[in-house]
């Protein structure tokens, strides 16, 4: 009978605990993707992705009608700043938090497309900034580490969002304080 | 009986704490594993044999939601910017690569829209041809605008996705299916924002197996 209340209590705690294992897994995964490019990229810098095929095999799933480029960032030491030139097909900047949220972005698209033709320039900014601090579009990391995905459309002729994520950039920026 | 196991509690004792929190480990990444598999029913939105979420990339999705993107789809976009339909069987059967397929559909209301193969290992499928998609510009089509894709390993005439094994080694393989299909509509209209579950979407078809 005492074998037999450990078993439940086991079996119970094991079903409840898949929730909290959950929970861990998107950061693993995260921690795991951000490790592996980190050896083979600079953080705070634009890494342009060869158009994507088989051999693409750093992040699951990617599309081969879309152009990337990415920055994986670490904002201990200050914000940095990304600047971009909006292409005329579709085109966004997407920011990722360690725990995978997607926690903000930009886009061309909807009410935004008067993006197109500009370019855009963001200070992304830590936890613990003050984003008052900062002129500009500023967006604020949840987390102090994260990614920066830049996609453009390959669709068609793509030379102009190829040219776009060319002549983007992802820079340590120097503390601007509003006078 | 009483004896047996008071005998297996005795010897168990010293170690029953340490013992019964790795059983309690072992048994939640079990449980963790069936509820990916076969789960998704409770978190993902079905429409057809299509599977989507509401939440994707969101910080409101519901943890497995969040470990079913983190492990076969990181990095997504949230709704707004593109919704995601996954399908890896075909009237409950998975896809195999014995068998060929037939993706049947017209224009989604959205910015663009793309059908990838991938591979059980979640990456593009090596194959000769080095077309790993269609989308709404290089689909060839009918009069009336509408298409069709046939899916399979060997050639066929008109819009072929070809598909094979996967990159990765066949001893890691734990799905059943031998790939699967991700319809990315970017930029969706409002039929996908608010009922994804019934929004237009191409049909899969088996044609037949070897």
């Amino acid at each position: 009978m005492i074998l037999l209340r450990w078993i439940v209590a086991i079996l119970l705690c094991g079903w409840l605990g898949q929730y909290p294992l959950a929970m861990l897994v998107p950061n693993l995964v995260m921690e795991r993707v951000y490790s592996k490019i980190g050896e083979v990229v600079d953080y705070n810098q634009l890494n342009v992705t060869p158009r994507v095929d088989e051999n693409s095999r750093w992040v699951v799933r990617p599309s081969p009608d879309l152009l990337y480029a990415s920055c994986l960032y670490n904002l201990e030491q200050g914000s940095i700043v990304i600047s971009a030139p909006v292409p005329e097909r579709y085109w966004s900047m997407q920011f990722y938090q360690m725990n995978t949220d997607n926690f903000a972005g930009i886009t061309n698209q909807r009410e935004q497309h008067s993006r197109v033709g500009t370019q855009v320039e963001v200070t992304l900014v830590g936890p613990d900034a003050n984003p008052a601090e900062y002129s500009g579009k500023v967006i604020q990391s949840p987390t102090t580490r994260g990614i920066m995905l830049l996609r453009a459309s390959a669709i068609g002729d793509n030379s102009q969002a190829k040219s776009a994520i060319e002549n983007s950039s992802c820079t340590v920026k120097s503390k601007h304080v509003i006078s | 009986m009483i004896s047996t196991e008071n005998t297996i509690i005795k010897k168990l004792r010293a170690f029953r704490w340490p013992l019964a929190v790795l059983l309690a480990l072992a048994a939640s990444a079990l449980f963790l594993s069936l509820t990916l598999k076969h789960g998704l029913g409770n978190s993902f939105l079905k429409n057809g044999d299509w599977y989507t979420s509401k939440s994707t990339g969101s910080a409101d999705a519901d943890v497995i939601v969040k470990t079913v993107v983190a492990i076969g789809g990181l990095l997504a976009s949230t709704r707004e910017d593109s919704m995601y339909y996954r399908l890896g069987s075909v009237a409950g059967e998975p896809l195999r690569l014995n068998c060929r397929y037939r993706i049947e559909g017209n224009d989604y209301d959205a910015d663009w829209w793309s059908i990838t193969a991938y591979g059980w290992d979640y990456y593009l499928i090596p194959n000769g041809e080095k077309r790993y998609s269609f989308n709404n510009e290089n689909v060839s089509r009918g009069e009336d605008g509408r298409w069709v894709i046939h899916v399979g390993t060997s050639q066929q005439e008109g819009n072929w996705l070809p598909v094979g094994p996967s990159g990765a080694p066949i001893e890691d393989k734990s799905d059943e299916h031998d790939f699967d299909f991700l319809l990315r509509l970017y930029t969706p209209g409002d039929a996908y924002l608010q009922k994804p579950e019934s929004a237009p979407l191409p049909t899969v078809t088996l044609e037949g197996c070897s």
